[in-house]
């Protein structure tokens, strides 16, 4: 867990303040969306049913598996660190990144397939919403992919150690809430009906 | 959690793992065998609900942080899903 003996004393979470006032201000922008997306939904509920059956839920579940691994290696990694396991933790790393790679591929052969059916943000109200929300948190994946990136490189150069590792946690934090993201997405846009 | 890793030998952190696939598995298959309706419906919230606050509480560390921030991933979770539910519930006539 990435929450050690001096978080429990602590009143603060892992990590730098500032990526979790970061963080809180996306979650904040996908929640507005994703009551957005019901809320409309609610005024074309036959449109949203039909068009959601056009989406590859195969793909979906895939890119969910791989988020939810990736999450978890990365948790293997902070606590690789808290033992001075740098070379461990830096292999943890690679690992959720290849993950987070896995995902950007499956999204974008998605996109690819849409793309070549001639669908985009003016198809429909269920594609504006489906397009503009899976590519907004695709955006998150690639930017949550350049920071595990960063701290993977400075993990490798010794820059992090039992003692100081908030770097790692404020990343990690950072690709959990990418993850936690896609959690709530998943069955909202793909499942539920 | 931590009681029931040790019983079956796992950490902590591989068992919320293997609950957030699990979850997930199931969320797939209502979909893929085709089920709807207002009751999966909210199953299916509920589940994606206690997965978000898993990754908070466990991967996040935020389960043992003391005071309001312990609070922000509940949080977010709560007020969409409130308001994610009572769109679907409004749906079904």
């Amino acid at each position: 867990m990435t929450a050690d003996r001096s978080v429990l004393q602590s009143n603060y979470p892992p990590g730098d303040l500032a990526i979790w006032i970061f963080i809180l201000a996306e979650l904040t922008v996908f929640a507005v969306f994703f009551a957005a997306y019901a809320f409309t939904r609610l005024q074309h509920v036959e449109l949203f049913n039909e068009y959601q059956l056009t989406l590859d839920r195969e793909a979906a579940l895939i890119n969910t598996l791989a988020l939810i691994t990736s999450s978890y290696f990365v948790v293997r990694a902070v606590s690789a660190i808290k033992v001075d396991d740098r070379r461990r933790c830096v292999h943890w790393l690679l690992a959720a990144i290849s993950m987070g790679l896995l995902f950007l591929i499956v999204k974008t052969f998605e996109y690819v397939h849409h793309y070549s059916e001639g669908i985009n943000l003016s198809s429909n109200t269920f594609y504006m919403f489906y397009l503009s929300l899976t590519f907004f948190h695709f955006m998150h994946v690639i930017m949550g992919m350049v920071i595990l990136a960063a701290i993977a490189v400075m993990a490798a150069r010794g820059k992090y150690s039992r003692q100081e590792h908030t770097g790692i946690e404020s990343g990690a934090s950072y690709w959990h809430m990418v993850d936690l993201v896609w959690l709530i997405l998943f069955p909202l846009v793909y499942v539920m009906r | 959690m931590k009681r029931l890793s040790e019983l079956l030998g796992i950490r902590p952190c591989t068992l919320i793992y293997l609950l957030l696939i699990s979850f997930s598995l199931t969320t797939f298959l209502v979909a893929k065998m085709g089920f709807s309706g207002l009751g999966l419906s909210l199953m299916v919230l509920f589940l994606a609900l206690i997965k978000g606050q898993l990754v908070g509480s466990y991967f996040m560390g935020l389960g043992r942080v003391r005071g309001i921030w312990r609070w922000p991933v509940f949080i977010w979770l709560f007020i969409p899903g409130i308001l994610i539910g009572m769109a679907f519930y409004l749906s079904y006539p």
